[in-house]
């Protein structure tokens, strides 16, 4: 039949273009593998702990000390060094030593024993949010806790009987569970989102490379014509091998978060695998949306640039999109990474039956109806390209 | 002496010349100019635009209340009262609630059990349960703080009351010492106020290397189709073209860095505490190795467009390698060497220290240093590739 042959001569085409170059497997393989590693070999911890801090103790009393020595034994934080004084810890925190800092007043000892409610006070950079969130929850929690066993001697001392004391302190108490992910492991929530976004982003760039370098070289008229005139064959021949190419890369990723390391995947793997193969599709559609509205290299790379770049924050990876201003959320829906991550959400995180994930299936196939309406634009550009550098 | 003398006057007349034509390169080059002008000025306030809210509030949250009594709703009304939650409805139970979160409707469910009432007032302790989605974890964050201190001041509540019942004084206001809290650099605790300055910084280098590569880029297209030759290029040394065109860069983004480093945090109201003359001396040699490094990462870029291709996922690894996202101390040390070789990596560290904590430059030595000694390293690089191009056409 004419039509699968000239799909067939296309396919051979491109992969001869595609082998022809190194930027093409480069972009394609190399790029995403990479930075998979990357990111999941950054992020590996999970937490990045024993924040360093530094402490000033201008009290230097037996409580003083056993305050220190608490602080230090905890998890997140590890005292590097003491400072004379508030301004000497200041200036530790603008070199960059430390994170944060707790102060210890004189006659700290004195002050709590006789009831007289001393201040702590703690200083956390949050220039920095992550080791300067946690260097606030080490803080509080030591803060706390060491209230607590003042309150608790002070009220025997009182008269309270010891038992009942105990409850006293903490009459009631919020039990948190953080949903499918109690470790608050950082790589689950940023690998699985911004490896999706990468791939994305390298799809958008390199679908757009290969439909609109063929404007540039003039090469476009001889495509159309291998695939027999039919603008549809000419795309589908195309970007077959590079589908091919992507969704192994993505179930590859996904082998790695999911399988390897055993992120949560509290639902089923080949929903998700869906999802990815969806997604492929739909990247690819948005780019060659793009080159068909406008047919020029460079313009149609800038502007996938900019979305691929911008989806790392629309698409409301850690800002969520409720808090956006409403004009700049709507943009987040047209990013296929954003369905892809409200899949992700649903099905492999939360593991939350498919039905309520299936308005975001839906929206990945809008991609590619998108890109096929636009097919006619990219034909007439295809049949007679120019070349604006 | 006459020669080296005509020599070295040679020298500053080609390095001038190159200087003169890469402005001119520049200026004829819409895509360039995207690069170097459009995206310093745009991005910042498109980025500034998403994250401007800085902080997420009232988010809905499902209660699930098996106790009904006067202690659990005054509860609920001290949650709903909270900044991170709105309380979005009473669910009749757990499994109503979990099918309210699964549509989105709700982002957390509280439950109070049957015996909290009871518990509390037998001295016993009285447990509530917060489920909350981790999907965000800025969400789970924001619920975290105000469920604890809503948590502190229901004990404090309590106890006031327990300790009446019991005839024992009160200790203090309630607690044996006070905690106070101070969050330097970012006092309100702003995403964007957090996340911006240092992007701001990494913008600067990547629009400066976009541009650069792209110039070279279109060079080498030039010379495919010249066989051989760059009609437009001006034949100098490898040294004198370098110098040339990075001082050209240099001085086009000088004005791009006061409005990017002072113009927009006062515009979207960023902490902005260091002094002018400490960040810009800072950011020279920023440039000038991010400049550099353009022109080492040419022999990467073979045509104008493959700029694209082989700059702009960068950002993104270099967003993380700088230590904004992830600290540096908690990176193995593959990660960290090579975070060290980038310019953004020291540029941001410093700057985010001379900017948000009022850091004097002579704090941020480290950064600086290596900053210079990055220019010295990139210099090199740069010759060699510049020269091999010019040996070998």
């Amino acid at each position: 039949m004419r039509i699968s042959q000239g799909l067939w001569n296309v396919i051979k085409r491109e992969v001869r273009l595609l082998t022809s170059r190194p930027i093409y497997l480069v972009g394609m393989t190399l790029v995403p593998l990479l930075m998979a590693v990357f990111f999941v070999s950054l992020l590996g911890e999970g937490l990045p702990k024993k924040v360093p801090a530094a402490l000033v103790d201008l009290d230097h009393s037996q409580m003083s000390r056993q305050l220190t020595r608490s602080l230090d034994a905890m998890e997140l934080i590890n005292i590097t060094q003491r400072e004379n004084s508030y301004n000497e810890a200041i200036a530790a925190v603008q070199r960059g030593e430390v994170f944060g800092f707790f102060v210890i007043p004189e006659d700290f000892e004195r002050e709590a024993v006789a009831g007289r409610a001393p201040t702590l006070t703690f200083y956390s950079n949050l220039t920095f949010y992550v080791p300067g969130t946690l260097v606030f929850k080490g803080f509080k929690t030591m803060a706390v806790t060491t209230s607590g066993r003042l309150v608790q001697t002070d009220l025997v001392a009182k008269g309270a009987p010891s038992q009942i004391a105990e409850t006293i302190l903490q009459p009631m108490t919020v039990q948190n569970h953080p949903l499918n992910n109690p470790w608050l492991n950082y790589s689950y929530y940023l690998s699985t989102s911004f490896l999706p976004g990468l791939l994305e982003l390298m799809i958008f760039l390199m679908t757009v490379y290969a439909v609109a370098h063929e404007l540039k070289t003039g090469k476009s008229a001889e495509w159309l014509r291998t695939a027999n005139g039919d603008i549809w064959t000419a795309i589908i021949g195309k970007l077959a091998p590079q589908t091919l190419i992507f969704t192994v890369i993505g179930f590859g990723m996904n082998a790695l978060m999911f399988g390897w390391l055993h992120f949560p995947m509290n639902g089923s793997m080949a929903d998700l695998l869906l999802g990815m193969f969806l997604f492929v599709i739909a990247c690819q559609s948005f780019a060659v949306f793009v080159c068909s509205v406008l047919p020029n290299l460079r313009l149609a790379l800038s502007i996938c640039s900019l979305t691929g770049i911008l989806a790392f924050s629309i698409a409301a990876f850690s800002f969520p999109e409720q808090a956006m201003y409403g004009g700049i959320a709507i943009f987040s829906y047209i990013l296929p990474v954003r369905w892809y991550f409200l899949i992700y959400i649903d099905q492999a995180l939360n593991g939350i039956p498919l039905y309520f994930s299936r308005l975001y299936y839906v929206a990945l196939l809008v991609f590619p109806i998108l890109a096929a309406l636009a097919a006619p634009l990219l034909r007439r550009a295809v049949r007679k390209p120019v070349y604006v550098p | 002496m006459k020669g080296v003398l005509n020599d070295i006057k040679e020298w500053f007349l080609e390095t001038a010349k190159v200087f003169r034509r890469e402005f001119g390169m520049v200026f004829r080059d819409a895509g360039v100019m995207l690069f170097f002008f459009a995206l310093p000025l745009a991005y910042p306030i498109v980025y500034a635009a998403i994250y401007n809210p800085e902080v997420t509030r009232e988010m809905p949250v499902a209660v699930v209340d098996n106790s009904r009594t006067a202690e659990s709703r005054e509860f609920v009304r001290h949650a709903d009262a909270t900044q991170a939650i709105k309380i979005c409805g009473y669910a009749s139970d757990l499994a109503q609630a979990r099918r309210w979160w699964e549509e989105k409707k709700c982002f957390a469910v509280i439950e109070i059990p049957k015996d909290f009432s009871q518990k509390i007032g037998r001295g016993e302790q009285g447990v509530v349960q917060f489920y909350s989605d981790v999907s965000l974890l800025l969400r789970y964050r924001t619920f975290l703080e105000s469920i604890t201190e809503l948590q502190m001041a229901t004990d404090t509540q309590l106890r006031e009351r327990a300790l009446n019942t019991l005839g024992v004084a009160q200790a203090g206001e309630g607690s044996g010492i006070q905690t106070e809290a101070y969050f330097l650099g970012d006092p309100q605790q702003g995403f964007a106020s957090f996340i911006l300055p240092g992007i701001v910084v990494l913008i600067l280098q990547q629009s400066l290397i976009l541009g650069v590569t792209m110039l070279g880029g279109t060079s080498n297209d030039r010379r495919r189709r010249n066989g051989g030759t760059d009609p437009l290029a001006i034949t100098a040394s490898p040294s004198a073209t370098i110098i040339g065109k990075t001082l050209c860069y240099v001085t086009l983004y000088l004005p791009l860095t006061i409005y990017i480093l002072h113009y927009i945090p006062l515009i979207f109201a960023f902490p902005h505490i260091g002094e002018i003359q400490d960040y810009f001396l800072f950011m020279l040699p920023m440039l000038i190795s991010s400049a550099l490094l353009g022109l080492t990462l040419q022999f990467m870029v073979s045509e104008r467009e493959s700029a694209f291709i082989v700059v702009v996922f960068t950002s993104v690894a270099f967003l993380f390698l700088s230590g904004l996202t992830w600290p540096r101390y908690a990176m193995q040390p593959l990660w960290k060497m090579l975070g060290d070789i980038i310019p953004a990596t020291w540029g941001i560290e410093g700057f985010i220290r001379i900017n948000n904590n009022g850091a004097p430059l002579a704090l941020e030595s480290t950064p600086y240093r290596w900053l210079w000694w990055l220019s010295a390293a990139y210099f090199i690089t740069a010759y060699l590739v510049t020269r091999y191009k010019t040996r070998h056409g």
